[in-house]
């Protein structure tokens, strides 16, 4: 799901790095505000990681290849540490695979970093529900983990389907990425299983982790 | 010789002169020896992009394209450069929103017009081609920075309390 490099106009990449940068300061300051800021840097630096090497899980599925994105799972699971989280993670996947790359960076971290946030806080809803508070973590998480995905993939449709250059076969080219979105349907139906399966385990075993 | 005989002679003269040509409305088929350049597109887990539009940009004019084409099933694309033309050419090569651009360097052309094997030339001019083990480590090198970095934080904690 990554945009290399130039695949999109400059004034896009300016715009992308423009919307990263405040995201980021946003987050940080929030962070900052914590009692703790460093407490939680542990665990993100472990998640980043995974979120690291999920890009090089394959899943065949023509006339693409998906790769794992975990940006929910992400999200749900770090709160506000996420943006940055992801903006690391995908600076190394940039530089040492090539996936992505450095002139779209912020519009990367952007497409994949501001859905984790919203999936953090569609998690948190519920911290409001009292009755049957296991069945609605396992639903909240389900559905944090593919949102989130699947709003990444329609920030990236709409970026690609506009900023298709005119060298190509324009329609050709829409029809394969519009048809991509039934790929990312099934991945975010993926992504959604695991984080649920992800947050009932820590449920059980550790669930001072789940607390926002 | 009397004029008889000049008269065969003359008629004779073009089926010994070209002996093809008496072959009217025949096809015809030639060939050329060129050096074309071949490139091949595949995902980064190794799959190719069969099928892929591919746009080649000639170092004369880089903003239109020279050739424009698809890959085939096994994801690859020849095309011979225009050897008149010196400098790098860029390639695009895109499919549903993904693909890459490189820029093959103009001393890749004049090893493939000399003869010589150019594959090493153009694996060196696009940085993602890895192998399994080397992606492998470049992994697990990755991972333990972000192990060492928790570690380093755990620590810290530990120490002040």
């Amino acid at each position: 799901m990554h945009i290399p490099d130039g695949f999109i106009p400059p004034s896009l990449c300016i715009a992308g790095y423009a919307l990263t940068g405040g995201v980021t300061w946003y987050c940080l300051r929030k962070i900052n505000r914590t009692t703790n800021p460093t407490e939680q840097i542990p665990k993100a630096s472990l998640l980043t990681a995974a979120f690291f090497v999920a890009s090089l899980i394959h899943i065949p599925l023509p006339p693409s290849s998906l790769h794992l994105v975990l940006n929910g799972m992400m999200g749900t699971l770090l709160g506000y540490y996420a943006f940055p989280a992801i903006l690391i993670g995908l600076f190394f996947q940039a530089v040492m695979f090539q996936h992505g790359g450095l002139s779209t960076l912020g519009v990367n971290a952007a497409m994949m970093g501001i859905p984790a946030l919203l999936a953090y806080h569609l998690f948190q809803l519920r911290n409001r529900i009292n009755h049957k508070k296991q069945l609605w973590t396992r639903i909240l998480a389900a559905l944090a983990g593919a949102v989130s995905l699947g709003l990444s993939a329609l920030i990236f449709v709409v970026i690609t389907i506009t900023n298709i250059s005119q060298d190509l076969n324009v329609q050709t080219e829409k029809n394969l990425i519009l048809f991509s979105l039934v790929g990312y349907l099934i991945q975010a139906l993926l992504e959604g299983i695991f984080t649920m399966m992800l947050v009932v385990f820590l449920d059980k075993v550790k669930p001072e982790i789940l607390k926002g | 010789m009397t004029k008889r005989n000049w008269l065969i002679l003359i008629v004779l003269l073009p089926i010994l002169g070209n002996g093809k040509q008496v072959l009217a409305h025949g096809a015809q088929i030639g060939y050329s020896r060129t050096q074309a350049l071949e490139i091949q597109a595949t995902y980064d887990d190794g799959t190719p992009m069969s099928n892929a539009q591919v746009v080649i940009y000639a170092p004369n004019d880089p903003s239109r394209p020279w050739l424009t084409g698809t890959t085939n099933q096994a994801g690859k694309f020849a095309f011979v450069p225009d050897s008149e033309q010196s400098g790098n050419w860029d390639v695009k090569v895109r499919q549903a929103g993904h693909g890459k651009i490189i820029t093959i360097p103009e001393n890749a052309i004049l090893a493939s017009e000399t003869e010589t094997n150019n594959s090493q030339e153009l694996a060196s001019s696009n940085n993602a081609i890895y192998n399994p083990v080397q992606k492998i480590v470049m992994a697990a090198v990755g991972i333990w920075g972000f192990i060492g970095t928790a570690l380093f934080f755990s620590r810290k904690k530990t120490q002040q309390q």
